[in-house]
């Protein structure tokens, strides 16, 4: 949607490069480098509010400072760019007995499979790079990316530690695809439609039509597509391909300076992904919980970002409350409890609509 | 199938207890933390009571501090140190009891004692010191002593001192630019005989 607003817009003021390509690619640069920047400051924020959530949970301060240029500023609002500038001046490694091409190639692409998914995610009514009419599978699909990069940084690496961890990530990542679809399916039986705006509208009319408070089955299906994500971002309890109390850093283990950043910021980018498909699915979007109060598209986005925000800071608060799971718990958990629950929960809200809705 | 559904439930709930103890701690935490911001802030000291009143008697155990201004440099305080820990080296003053205008040390002291030597070294290493307070007691001038305690007048308490290098324990009391300063002056006064 802002790639074709753009792109009229452009057509507009240079009549004289109407359907050229140097225009076309004006139009695709300046939402690639917003979306670029935007995921830097919101990862510089989210570092933040992760040191002081985990620290506040500990009964500690976090970073502290008493000004700007002590420690690390007021409060500690510079840690997060100190640790970017740490990361940034770190030393380059590549093992000599690393598979140097895919080495390279892996932190690349595990940011890529995160970035590509920022095409289809509705920051706002009108605020969408591309409104793709198969939105929220789009975002499925190329979520799956990351497991390809992960078992490339895990082999690559020429490591037990980090192989072991690429081939966890692999059977954890590949599984709990399939109760985050299974979760998503019932919201698709619901708003009749795989784009992701369309979603949103269906959801119009205050917090009493969101998807989760539609039927007594949806609360289930958001908490199954909730845990199925934080497995699918690799969070505590679920951050076995990188478990450093047993495999070092696993896929990572290897990796230093950028490259190891490339892996961090896609964690965190990936986290905002599958907060803000969670939020598009079950809590109303950029819809306000307030029927037509405070609903306009400027709050659409302040909506947005802060149903995101919420969702997140749950994900930094269950991270410091539950351990890590093992192995054949992790499996029991998808195999045996998310997806027959999931299975029911299409069965049950079909039944619903037709008999009730 | 009643053990499954057991074990979800429990797994449910026991996850929300926890979650609950953690964000009860978030919200409490600036209640609740223990950290100290260490140079900003310090644990109180704690009070005392060594059987009589400590704010009459010498007896506090912190750093030694020089009012070089009050030392005569009459060693009796290196004499006295079980450590040798206490370095000074003194110079003749040119001019005995008169006023010298580069040589601030050259003068009287607070008791009225004309300082006969410029003392253009005065170290303590603290980290050598045993904290034994015997240097304090043979000083005519009453100018070392440990700080706090019955001199926190003179001197705050300062019980931590700590340096990030092991050399920065050697405190420097001898002013600095005195050996130059008398160099010079006695050369000018050779020149002018």
């Amino acid at each position: 949607m802002t790639v074709d607003f753009l792109f009229t817009l452009f057509s507009d003021l240079f009549p004289s490069l109407v359907n050229s390509d140097p225009l076309l690619m004006m139009a695709m640069l300046i939402p690639l480098v917003a979306t670029f920047g935007f995921i830097t400051i919101y990862a510089l924020v989210v570092i933040y509010a992760e040191l002081k959530v985990s620290s506040f949970i500990q009964d500690k301060v976090g970073p502290m400072g008493q000004g700007f240029g002590l420690h690390a500023g007021k409060f500690g609002l510079l840690q997060p760019i100190a640790d970017a500038l740490k990361l940034l001046s770190k030393e380059d490694i590549i093992p000599s007995s690393a598979n140097r091409a895919l080495f390279i190639l892996a932190p690349f692409m595990i940011f890529v499979g995160a970035f590509i998914s920022f095409v289809a995610l509705p920051f706002g009514e009108f605020i969408i790079v591309s409104d793709l009419n198969i939105g929220i599978f789009y975002i499925l699909g190329v979520g799956s990316l990351a497991v390809i990069a992960i078992i490339l940084a895990g082999w690559s690496s020429n490591n037990k530690w980090s192989l072991y961890g690429g081939m966890r990530s692999a059977a954890q990542i590949i599984s709990y695809e399939i109760p985050a679809g299974i979760s998503l399916i019932v919201v698709i039986m619901l708003a009749g439609t795989l784009n992701m705006q369309e979603i949103i509208i269906y959801q119009a009319g205050g917090i009493a039509n969101w998807i989760i408070f539609d039927n007594p089955f949806m609360p289930i299906a958001f908490i199954v597509y909730f845990i199925s994500a934080l497995a699918e971002t690799n969070r505590t309890p679920f951050d076995l391909p990188e478990s450093e109390s047993e495999l070092v850093a696993g896929f990572v283990t290897e990796y230093s300076g950028m490259r190891y950043a490339f892996f961090f910021l896609s964690e965190y980018a990936n986290m905002f992904v599958v907060s803000v498909v969670a939020v598009t699915g079950f809590l109303g979007g950029w819809q306000s919980p307030f029927a037509s109060a405070l609903n306009s598209p400027a709050m659409g986005v302040f909506w947005m970002l802060s149903k995101t925000a919420l969702l997140i800071f749950v994900m930094i608060w269950i991270r410091w409350t539950v351990p890590r799971l093992r192995v054949d718990q992790l499996m029991h958990i998808c195999w045996k409890v998310l997806l027959p629950i999931g299975l029911f929960n299409i069965f049950a809200v079909a039944i619903w609509t037709v008999v009730i809705g | 199938m009643k053990n499954y559904f057991n074990g979800i439930w429990t797994s449910a709930t026991t996850i929300l207890g926890g979650m609950g103890i953690t964000f009860m701690h978030l919200i409490r935490a600036r209640k609740d933390n223990v950290t100290l911001q260490y140079p900003e802030e310090r644990w109180p000291r704690p009070e005392r009571n060594i059987g009589f009143d400590h704010d009459n008697y010498n007896v506090i155990r912190t750093r030694l501090h020089v009012d070089m201004d009050d030392c005569i440099g009459c060693l009796k305080c290196e004499r006295a140190c079980p450590v040798d820990c206490i370095k000074i080296v003194t110079e003749k003053s040119p001019d005995r009891g008169n006023d010298i205008k580069d040589i601030k040390h050259v003068g009287i002291t607070s008791n009225g004692t004309k300082k006969a030597l410029v003392v253009t070294r005065f170290d303590i290493d603290m980290s050598e010191c045993c904290y034994c307070n015997l240097c304090t007691y043979p000083c005519p001038e009453e100018c070392i002593f440990m700080t706090g305690g019955p001199n926190s007048k003179k001197h705050p308490i300062d019980y931590e001192f700590s340096e990030p290098d092991r050399d920065n324990l050697i405190y420097k009391f001898a002013k600095s630019g005195t050996k130059e300063g008398l160099d010079k002056f006695i050369s000018e006064k050779s020149a002018e005989a």
